[in-house]
């Protein structure tokens, strides 16, 4: 099953909320162990200086971004890799299905890949009758139950074990009093068949360094390993923000991103790949395809303040710290990247009247900017767009209408005084829900008690 | 006009308005100093991670204990570069039904606990098996990560693999578990000191 779209982002929150309150459980618990450990992670290194670096780095490429892309595609191609570039997901689907009709590809795995996420790999394989099996366990887990990934790192972090025990009792056979050991072991079994049996493996890409032309990938589980080294074909989708200069800067980057994430100084698995099979080599893909996706990050690069949220190395730790995202996690936000980073990336990638509920989905805390690693600073941008909105007309008409009049009436403080005087006499936790903007703010909140006297009154009288 | 040219055109508009920044120098991982050698801090990441580390003092030593080892296991999947001093007394399977794997590292790093396994010494033998046995010249752990890719930059195979303990996963419900997809015991032979 695939995302809706942001548009319906209130409604599904608050029916999340509503009908799945097991969900706010699973997700709150997961997000703060792993905020907690990248809070002990950081605590071993000047965790301020790794995160001035990176932030720098990332802006440097993205304002040489045509030459770095220009320098990797050169590399790859040294390499023996086979570049492709993709203007949108249309194209990025065209391409990877010339390439299973080139290699009468009948069955597909995939490593974890939240672009492939974005593109709509899966269902546009099925189309084509491709058979393809999602290989991270928690990418797994929700294909099986035919759900969308509702965090970065953790896709299936909503789910609880007894979630898994009926699932797996159904579709593998385990009993249902299954240990989580079990569980993987019967995971690990029904997978192996299909490593072996795959002709094609599917990746993204955490980082590509320019000057070698190396797809660097972060894991725990080995099944990025696996994808990208069994099948004889292999096809890495790199969004054009991923480009790091030097495989030295890589280094780097691979620490900081697993500290920021799981709070490991490194992920138990790392991947560096620089192309297909070599004559000296007994086993790796014969060929390697690199296809470089825009699909609207050159639309969020145009823009003059949120072009910054290129920077994003898709760890997580905004989502985890966030608490927003902790009460629903990330379906309600309709999209592939949900929670604070989502939220600045909607509007510049989908267009802003495509994500528009998106920039509210917040109660602009700024936790989110204190942990990012690469110092992306959300809040300022979650008001930008919500300004953008507001100049673009997008804002519904009885806001600024009701804005307007509030302006007036806040200039003539006999009519504002006697305004507020039939207000306090409004039983707002019967009809409050009708009003215009108030009833919005309303529709998930309790009303509040209006208080006897205005503030005027009472600093007349005194205030204790 | 190609996709390519569009895409370059896109960027380049997009940067007119903005001013280029330079790249801050060189990655100096700024941490508190640590009192820890390098091969100690390997030992020390790999064993938290859930890694098993043996240390013998040279090559005699590691064939007798890979015998002793081996005791346990029926067959074994044998990297390329594995001397024959450290091949297994055990047949030899293919990596997808054998229950260990013997490679050999290209080296390792200190600040984040990895073993350098190159695709030349096989890759099938390094994560189909469900027991990775790697041997590691202590003279070849290098204290960082940068250091290391610096060294490898002029002889990079297709693919390098960076391993930093067992497969483990936490996506059931939190709960920590080994070997999900790769090996799920990982057993580090640090070789060397006294030859």
């Amino acid at each position: 099953m695939s995302f809706s779209g942001p548009t319906n982002y209130r409604r599904e929150a608050a029916k999340a909320i509503r009908d799945k309150p097991e969900v706010r459980d699973s997700v709150t618990a997961a997000t703060r162990t792993f905020d907690a450990h990248r809070v002990h992670a950081w605590g071993q290194i000047d965790a301020d200086r790794w995160r001035d670096w990176a932030r720098d780095v990332k802006t440097h490429v993205l304002t040489h971004l045509d030459e770095y892309l220009e320098q990797a595609e050169r590399q790859l191609t040294s390499n023996g890799a086979r570049v492709h570039w993709a203007e949108s997901a249309d194209d990025a689907l065209t391409i990877l299905g010339e390439i299973v009709r080139e290699h009468g590809v009948k069955r597909v795995v995939k490593a974890k890949s939240m672009l492939s996420e974005e593109l709509g790999v899966n269902r546009h394989l099925e189309g084509l009758g491709v058979h393809v099996r999602e290989t991270d366990l928690g990418e797994y887990i929700i294909q099986l139950l035919d759900e969308p990934p509702s965090h970065i790192v953790g896709p299936a972090i909503h789910r609880s074990v007894d979630d898994c025990r009926k699932l797996f009792h159904e579709r593998l056979g385990t009993p249902l009093d299954a240990d989580p050991d079990e569980l993987a072991a019967a995971a690990r079994d029904a997978l192996r068949a299909e490593f072996l049996a795959a002709d094609l493996g599917i990746s993204g890409a955490n980082f590509l360094a320019a000057d070698s032309g190396t797809i660097a990938l972060i894991e725990n589980e080995g099944n990025i390993r696996l994808s990208t080294s069994l099948p004889r074909v292999h096809v890495a989708f790199v969004g054009i923000e991923k480009i790091v200069p030097r495989l030295e800067d890589v280094s780097a980057f691979l620490q900081l991103t697993s500290r920021a994430a799981t709070g490991q100084p490194i992920g138990n698995f790392v991947s560096l790949i620089q192309g297909p099979r070599r004559s000296d080599e007994v086993d790796g893909p014969e060929e390697v395809h690199v296809v470089l996706v825009d699909n609207g990050r050159t639309s969020l690069l145009a823009d003059e303040a949120a072009w910054e949220a290129l920077r994003c190395v898709r760890c997580g730790a905004c989502l985890n710290i966030c608490p927003v995202y902790r009460q629903t996690g990330g379906h309600p936000y309709g999209w592939t990247y949900s929670g604070p980073i989502g939220a600045i990336i909607a509007p510049g990638m989908l267009g802003l009247k495509e994500a528009l509920p998106l920039p509210h989905a917040s109660s602009l805390c700024g936790a989110c900017v204190d942990v990012c690693p690469v110092r992306i600073p959300i809040p300022e941008l979650l008001v930008h767009w919500r300004e953008k909105a507001v100049e673009q007309g997008l804002t519904p008409r009885v806001e600024t209408v009701g804005l307007k009049a509030y302006a007036k009436l806040a200039r003539r403080p006999g009519l504002f005084s006697a305004a507020g005087a039939v207000l306090r006499r409004v039983p707002l936790g019967l009809g409050g829900r009708a009003l215009p903007v108030l009833g919005g703010w309303m529709q998930e909140r309790s009303a509040p008690k209006s208080s006897e006297k205005s503030f005027l009154q009472m600093w007349k009288e005194g205030i204790e | 006009m190609s996709a390519r040219d569009r895409i370059l055109g896109r960027v380049r508009e997009a940067l007119r308005e903005k001013d280029s920044v330079e790249h801050p120098g060189n990655f100096e991982g700024w941490r508190p100093k640590t009192p820890r050698s390098p091969v100690d801090g390997l030992v020390h990441l790999l064993e938290a991670a859930g890694g098993e580390v043996v240390h013998q003092p040279n090559l005699k030593a590691a064939t007798s204990w890979l015998v002793t080892f081996c005791g346990d296991f029926d067959s074994s999947a044998v990297g390329e570069s594995v001397p024959e001093a450290l091949r297994p007394p055990v047949p030899v399977a293919t990596p997808d039904i054998a229950p260990l794997g013997v490679s050999v590292a290209r080296g390792a790093v200190a600040e984040t606990g990895s073993l350098i396994m190159d695709a030349r010494d096989g890759r099938r033998a390094q994560l189909l098996v469900p027991t990775h046995v790697v041997f590691l010249r202590v003279e070849h752990v290098y204290a960082t990560l940068r250091e290391a890719l610096l060294d490898m930059s002029d002889d990079l195979p297709s693919a390098i693999g960076l391993h930093s303990g067992p497969s483990k996963s936490a996506d059931i419900g939190q709960i920590l578990v080994k070997g999900v997809h790769g090996p799920g015991r990982l057993v580090a032979v640090l070789i060397g000191g006294d030859e």
